[in-house]
């Protein structure tokens, strides 16, 4: 199948000379219609300017970007106005116009096209219906809460039926609860309307709620792609395991004897192995620091642990560690 | 200059001059302020509109010498004192207007002297709107004709009142020098029989006016302003 949405090559740097920053290098990546797909990194990794090079709001230096096949950069701008339409965005701080109430910021993309304005206003009370907020028509902006804002700005991204949704760090000023919200309502809305998600966040956990499929950006760089589960559970570039295990430092003379590095990917379900090792094995290690999450029941993360100081007890403990599924164990110190 | 009431035929006579000529000299005070800033307005914004939109990276760039020329313009203008321009300008008039004394022909210089400070002010005005709801009209499609419309200026719709009450308070102050070559108003009163003719009392009177004038649009202008303004609406 033909994807929705193509990325060939793309380049772009911003600045000149010394100051000069190359913000994407190369980066191809294909989205098929239907999916939601994430892209994560770090700030500073290209995944803004990413996003925005899809619409063009950002024109690449070099590179194609293809929706149904057309290449957006070849197109007179005309066309690339209506094609806009169909490639709506959500963006992290709502961008609504706060001179118009909620109803008429839906309004607003149906204006430009032409619509009458009854038909319009009918249109939007529905998408505010969609949104669940029927009641808030007539607010303004202001009088809105942050969650609010950002299903007013998801109404008024879908008033043009679009086939493709961007949203740029749609969740990202909101508090864990809206967001699990408003993600819901994207995978709603993305299931019953048949839209693409196109979404960039910093957030694992927004990739592991909703997205089909991730592309993980590294200086500008895809370091990965592929299935959130393969990628998260197994990820193959040092980008990616630095993301499911973020590097936990050593807490300075915590310890003076060896140290092991415990890395979960996912598959060590419930196991308490720390206490395993001491039922089985006799062996007391003590936790010196861990950035471990739990995601749907499986543990993703590192943790560092102190090893005894013989030899021969030591790599029976790795050994043993080791045995278990997702788990990944290694002397550091 | 501040010994007004000392003798009371003097002020008998001034007061005689206030009674017959003050309510002529609002009026034509009040006329040609409209008709200087709306032309003023018909030419600063559209000026200020392409600052903003044609620059590098604006919703629709404009050749780097285009931009070029208008601020020289622009500044220029703004840095030649009114009384200067105006005197520069007096030959225009009675090419436009057709004479170079009277109220008529104080309008061009005017215009001329209030259209970049309102081009500037219009400027800045539409820089204050976030350039997030401007890209996000752009990725809706909205074409730079639209942005401008119906996005930048009435986002900004609340500073521009606020910059066209400021303009106008400008004008009625370029008005007294107006009153040197003939133009009307409170400002020739104040000037003419004021100044010229030592009739204080007259002066003291017509600047009064024309401050309870400026009053008068200030208070207006920030009330509009507030009024218009859906961000300053309490949450419910």
């Amino acid at each position: 199948m033909e994807p929705i949405v193509e990325l060939r090559g793309l380049s772009k740097t911003f600045g000149s000379g010394a100051e000069q920053v190359a913000a994407l290098q190369d980066v191809s990546v294909q989205v098929e219609a239907g999916e939601i797909f994430g892209i994560i990194g770090l700030s500073g990794a290209g995944k803004s300017t990413l996003v925005r090079c899809i619409n063009l709001l950002e024109r690449p230096d070099a590179g194609k970007v293809l929706f149904h096949g057309e290449d957006l950069m070849a197109m007179p701008t005309r066309r690339l106005r209506q094609v806009r339409r169909k490639i709506s965005m959500i963006f992290q701080s709502f961008n609504l116009l706060e001179q118009r109430t909620a109803l008429d910021n839906i309004c607003f993309p149906l204006e430009l096209e032409g619509v009458p304005r009854a038909k319009a206003k009918t249109r939007a009370r529905e998408l505010l219906e969609i949104v669940g907020l029927p009641d808030k028509a007539g607010a303004y902006p202001v009088q809105l809460s942050g969650g609010q804002k950002q299903r007013i700005a998801i109404a008024r991204a879908l008033a043009s039926n679009p086939e493709v949704l961007l949203c740029d760090e749609a969740t990202s000023a909101l508090d864990p609860q809206t967001t699990n919200s408003i993600l819901n309502l994207l995978q709603t809305i993305s299931r019953e309307r048949k839209i693409t998600v196109i979404l960039i966040t910093h957030q694992m956990s927004v990739i592991e709620q909703i997205c089909n499929r991730v592309a993980i950006l590294d200086s500008g760089v895809v370091a990965e792609i592929g299935e959130v589960e393969r990628v998260f559970s197994n990820p193959q570039s040092a980008a990616g395991r630095r993301l499911v295990s973020p590097e936990v430092p050593l807490p300075l003379s915590a310890w003076e004897g060896p140290v092991a590095r415990i890395a979960f990917n996912g598959n060590a379900s419930e196991e308490p192995i720390i206490a395993e090792v001491a039922m089985e094995k006799g062996i007391k290690l003590s936790i010196l620091g861990a950035d471990t999450r739990n995601v749907d029941g499986k543990a993703f993360g590192t943790m560092l642990v102190s090893l005894p100081e013989d030899p021969a007890r030591r790599q029976d403990v790795l050994d043993y560690l080791n045995h278990f599924d997702g788990v990944t164990a290694e002397v550091i110190q | 200059m501040f010994d007004l009431f000392s003798d009371p035929v003097k002020v008998a006579n001034q007061m005689q001059i206030i009674y017959s000529e003050y309510g002529f000299a609002i009026w034509e005070t009040l006329y040609s302020l409209a008709l200087e800033a709306a032309f003023a307005y018909l030419i600063g914004l559209p000026l200020g509109v392409l600052l903003v939109t044609g620059e590098k990276g604006g919703v629709k760039p404009l050749p780097k010498p285009i931009m070029t020329v208008m601020n020289v313009v622009i500044n220029l203008l703004r840095s030649v004192p009114f009384l200067i321009l105006m005197i520069i300008c007096l030959p225009l008039s009675k090419v436009i207007v057709g004479t170079k004394v009277g109220t008529i022909a104080t309008i061009p210089p005017m215009v001329i002297a209030a259209f970049p400070l309102v081009a500037r002010m219009v400027e800045g005005s539409l820089r204050e709107v976030d350039q997030g709801v401007v890209e996000a009209a752009q990725s809706m499609g909205a074409s730079p004709w639209q942005i401008v419309t119906k996005v930048m200026l009435p986002e900004a719709l609340p500073s521009l009142i606020s910059g066209c009450t400021i303009t106008v308070a400008t004008i009625l102050g370029y008005g007294a020098m107006a009153g040197i070559i003939g133009g009307g108003g409170l400002g020739q009163i104040a000037i003419n029989y004021g100044y010229y003719n030592f009739k204080f009392l007259v002066m003291w009177i017509a600047v009064i006016g024309l401050v309870v004038l400026v009053q008068i649009f200030q208070s207006l202008g920030t009330w509009l302003s507030v009024k218009c303004d859906k961000r300053l609406r309490n949450r419910k």
